[in-house]
C-alpha cells in the first residue's frame, strides 16, 4: 500500500499542510522589502519613545531637557510617560494606522493570487478549500503578529529599562492588533477572492477602514451630546430643586422641558448609530483596549464638582453646550465610564461577528467557484 | 472499440463514467464522458481547443466542480480529497510561488501531499536531479526560464511518489532536448509502474509514448484505445509490384499509378487491398507470383493517429454543421477551430 494511502486525513496531516502554509508565507514575507522597511520602522518608533527621559525635574529627549513646567516624574510616576506614548503614538497612531496600512499593501495580492493562477496546483492536493482559505488568511495575519510582536518586545525593554516598569500586560497588544488588523484584512481577501484585483482589494479595504471610522465617530459625537443631555437635565433638576421663587422656578422648568424634548432626539440619534455599529467591526475600541489594560490615564481625579458659575477657570471648563450645570471634565468623565462599562466581548465579540460573517461569505464563493 | 469498459476496477486507475460540465450560461463544456485508465500505462489525451480536456483534468483533480461524475480515481470517488495525495499533478500555465527556491517549491508541495519532512527533502532532492534541476534548485523560481519552471512543475507533481500522474501540456516551454528528457522520464515512469495522464496538444509526443489514447471533441469521448485498437479500422496490405498490375487486381484492391521507377527501368506500382485478411492477401501474392509479377514490397499500411484525429474532427465538424442547420443551438464549448488542434502535431 501506497505510504500516503488515507481514507481519511490525521490531525499529523493537517498539521503538516498547516506549517507548510505558514512557512510559506513567511518566506513570503522575508521576500518583501516592505516587511523590513515595516520591522524597521517599528524599531525606530520605540528608539524615538526610548529616547525620551523623565526625572523629578522635568521631560528631555536625548539628555536635553525640553523645559516643560510640571511634566515630571511626579505627574508621570511609575513609567506611566512611557506607557502614555506607547499607547498613544505607539499603539493608537504607529500600529494602529502606518503599520495597518504597511500590511494591507503587503498582503494585497496574497488572495488575487489565490484567484488567479497559483491555486491549481494547491486545489490538487488534499486540502479542502474552506481549511485552504481560512489557512491563508491565518498566514495572512502572520505580517502584523511579527511587526507587532517586535514592538511589544522591544516596548517592553524601554518601558523596564527606561521607565523601570516589567509591564507584562503590554504583550496583549499582540493579540489586539492581530484582531485588529483583521477585520480590515477579511475584507481585502474576500474582495481580493472576488475581484482577484490587488488594487481593487486595498481600496476597498481603506474606504471600509474610513467608514467604519465614520461610523464610530457619529456614535461618539452622538454619544456624547446625549450624555451631556443627560447631565444637563439631572443638573436642571437639581438646581429646580434648590430654587426658592417660583418665577425662577418656571423660567427653569420652561428650559428642562425644552432640554427633555431634546434629549430624546439625541438618544434616538446615538441609538441609530450604536445599533449600526454593534454590527460592524470596531476598530477604534479594539486598539484602545490596550490603553484600557494598561490603564494609562493621568488624571484620575474625581469629576463630580459643581461648576463655579462666577470662577473664570469654571466657565473654560464648561461642556458641549456652554451648559452652566456640565463641566468638560465632567462629561468626559461620563463618557469615559460609559466606554470603559462596555465589555471587551463586546467589542471583540461582535466585530468577529462580522469578520466571520464575511470569511463566511468568502468561503461560500471560493468553494462554489471553478478555476 | 470505444467506451467500452476494458477491466476489472481494480485495474483500473481511471474509471470515469457520465462526467458531465455546464458552466453558467448553458455551457455544455463535457457531455458524459466515459474513460478508462489502466494502471501502469501512459494514456494520452488528444482534442482541439475548447474539446474540454482540461475542463475534465481539472475535474479529476476537484479544481472544477463536476455537474456529475460517477467513476473513480485510484478506486476512490472523484472528488475524494485524500486520495488526491497519490495523485501527482502539472498543470497547465501553473506559476509557482516566486519567492521559493526550485526545492523549497517541490518541498512545499510534497508538504500539501502530506509527506513527513525528512522524506519529503529526500524525495525533492531525487526528483530535482531527475528533472535536470539539480543544480538549481537552490536559486528563485523568480529567475528561472520557462523550461526551468516547467521541470520544476514536473518535480513537484512527481515529489509525493504518485501512482497516477496527471500532466497537461508537459513540455509546454521546454526546448527540445529537454522534451526528449521528459519523454525519458515519462517512460521511467511507467516502468516504475506509476500511470501517467498525459494531456497534449503534441499528436506526436503522445503517439510516440501512450500507450493508449483518448480522442475527445465538442466535449465528449469520441474514440479511445490502443494505437492499433484506433486504427484497426483503416488497416489494409499494400504490395508493391514491378511493372504493371493485372486487371483482375482492380477487383478487390486499388491500384495505384507509377510509384516510382525501377532498378531496371521498369515502373513500380502499388496494389492496396481494401480488406486487411493476412491469408486473403497471400493468396493473392502466391497469384501475381504464378504469373511472374515480381514482387518488392508488402507492407501493412495503418492510418496515423493524426489522420485519425483530422478525419474525426472533420467528421464531428460536419456533424454539428448538419445539426446545427436545423438546430443553431448546439449547446457546447466547443467552438475553437479543430484546426488549431493540430498546431505543432508533426
Amino acid at each position: 500500500m501506497h505510504p500516503l494511502h488515507r481514507e481519511k486525513l490525521d490531525a499529523g496531516d493537517l498539521a503538516v499542510q498547516t506549517w507548510a502554509q505558514f512557512v510559506s508565507a513567511y518566506r513570503e514575507l522575508n521576500a518583501r522589502k516592505l516587511f523590513w522597511v515595516a520591522l524597521i520602522l517599528n524599531a525606530v518608533v520605540i528608539g524615538a519613545v526610548a529616547a525620551i527621559g523623565i526625572d523629578e525635574k522635568g521631560i528631555s529627549i536625548f539628555g536635553y531637557a525640553l523645559g516643560i513646567p510640571g511634566v515630571n516624574s511626579r505627574l508621570f510616576p511609575d513609567g506611566k510617560l512611557y506607557k502614555l506614548i506607547i499607547t498613544t503614538v505607539g499603539v493608537s497612531f504607529w500600529l494602529s494606522w502606518i503599520s495597518t496600512i504597511l500590511a494591507l499593501l503587503s498582503t494585497a495580492s496574497m488572495f488575487p493570487d489565490l484567484a488567479t493562477g497559483g491555486v491549481d496546483t494547491l486545489l490538487s492536493k488534499p486540502i479542502g478549500r474552506t481549511r485552504l482559505l481560512l489557512t491563508k488568511f491565518a498566514t495572512g495575519l502572520l505580517f502584523t503578529a511579527l511587526q507587532v510582536s517586535v514592538f511589544a518586545v522591544l516596548a517592553f525593554l524601554v518601558l523596564g529599562i527606561r521607565g523601570g516598569v516589567w509591564e507584562i500586560g503590554l504583550f496583549v497588544v499582540v493579540p489586539l492588533m492581530v484582531v485588529f488588523f483583521s477585520y480590515l484584512f477579511a475584507v481585502q481577501a474576500v474582495v481580493g477572492l472576488v475581484t482577484r484585483s490587488p488594487i481593487a482589494s486595498v481600496i476597498v479595504a481603506c474606504l471600509f477602514w474610513i467608514f467604519v471610522f465614520l461610523v464610530h465617530s457619529g456614535e461618539q459625537f452622538t454619544l456624547f451630546g446625549a450624555t451631556a443631555s443627560r447631565l444637563e437635565i439631572e443638573g436642571m433638576e437639581k438646581k429646580l430643586a434648590s430654587l426658592q421663587t417660583e418665577e425662577a422656578k418656571s423660567g427653569l422648568a420652561a428650559k428642562l422641558e425644552e432640554q427633555k424634548a431634546n434629549d430624546g432626539n439625541w438618544r434616538l440619534a446615538h441609538g441609530i448609530f450604536f445599533a449600526f455599529k454593534t454590527v460592524l467591526p470596531k476598530t477604534t475600541e479594539t486598539a484602545n483596549l490596550v490603553a484600557r489594560e494598561l490603564d494609562v490615564r493621568v488624571n484620575n481625579a474625581p469629576a463630580d464638582e459643581e461648576p463655579q458659575q462666577d470662577d473664570e477657570n469654571a466657565r473654560r471648563q464648561r461642556g458641549f453646550f456652554r451648559s452652566q450645570f456640565v463641566t468638560e471634565k465632567k462629561l468626559s468623565a461620563e463618557i469615559q465610564k460609559e466606554m470603559d462599562a462596555r465589555p471587551v466581548w463586546w467589542v471583540v465579540g461582535t466585530s468577529f461577528g462580522f469578520e466571520l460573517a464575511l470569511l463566511g461569505i468568502g468561503v461560500w464563493y471560493f468553494r462554489r467557484r471553478d478555476f | 472499440m470505444t467506451n467500452a469498459r476494458i477491466g476489472a476496477a481494480s485495474d483500473l486507475a481511471i474509471d470515469l463514467a457520465d462526467v458531465t460540465k455546464m458552466y453558467a450560461g448553458r455551457v455544455h463544456a463535457l457531455q458524459g464522458v466515459a474513460m478508462q485508465v489502466r494502471r501502469g500505462e501512459i494514456f494520452g489525451l488528444l482534442g482541439p481547443n475548447g474539446a474540454g480536456k482540461s475542463t475534465l483534468v481539472k475535474i479529476m483533480t476537484t479544481i472544477v466542480r463536476a455537474t456529475t461524475a460517477r467513476g473513480t480515481i485510484l478506486g476512490a470517488p472523484v472528488g475524494h480529497r485524500p486520495t488526491l495525495a497519490r495523485v501527482g499533478y502539472l498543470p497547465e500555465h501553473h506559476r509557482f510561488p516566486q519567492y521559493l527556491t526550485g526545492r523549497q517549491c517541490v518541498e512545499f508541495f510534497g508538504a500539501m501531499s502530506l509527506m513527513r519532512r525528512t522524506e519529503r527533502r529526500a524525495r525533492a532532492a531525487e526528483m530535482l536531479d531527475v528533472v535536470g534541476m539539480g543544480a538549481w534548485g537552490d536559486r528563485r523560481v523568480g529567475t528561472y526560464s520557462k523550461g526551468m519552471q516547467q521541470r520544476t512543475g514536473l518535480a513537484a507533481a512527481l515529489v509525493n511518489d504518485p501512482e497516477l500522474v496527471i500532466l497537461d501540456e508537459p513540455t509546454d516551454g521546454v526546448d527540445p532536448v529537454g522534451r526528449r528528457e521528459i519523454r525519458d522520464v515519462l517512460l521511467a515512469m511507467r516502468d516504475q509502474g506509476r500511470t501517467v495522464f498525459l494531456n497534449s496538444h503534441l499528436l506526436g509526443e503522445v503517439e510516440m509514448v501512450s500507450d493508449r489514447v483518448a480522442i475527445m471533441l465538442k466535449g465528449k469521448v469520441e474514440r479511445q484505445g490502443s494505437m492499433a485498437e484506433l486504427t484497426d479500422d483503416s488497416r489494409r496490405w499494400r504490395v508493391t509490384i514491378e511493372g504493371t498490375a493485372p486487371a483482375w487486381c482492380a477487383e478487390f484492391a486499388r491500384v495505384s499509378p507509377l510509384l516510382e521507377q525501377g532498378s531496371g527501368g521498369s515502373a513500380r506500382h502499388a496494389v492496396e487491398f481494401r480488406n486487411d485478411d493476412i491469408a486473403f492477401v497471400q493468396s493473392v501474392i502466391d497469384r501475381l507470383r504464378a504469373e511472374q509479377i515480381a514482387i518488392v514490397g508488402v507492407r501493412e499500411i495503418r492510418e496515423s493517429l493524426e489522420d485519425l484525429f483530422m478525419r474525426l474532427v472533420r467528421d464531428v465538424d460536419g456533424r454539428a454543421k448538419a445539426v446545427g442547420a436545423g438546430n443553431v443551438n448546439t449547446g457546447t464549448a466547443a467552438g475553437a477551430g479543430a484546426g488549431a488542434d493540430a498546431k505543432g502535431g508533426r
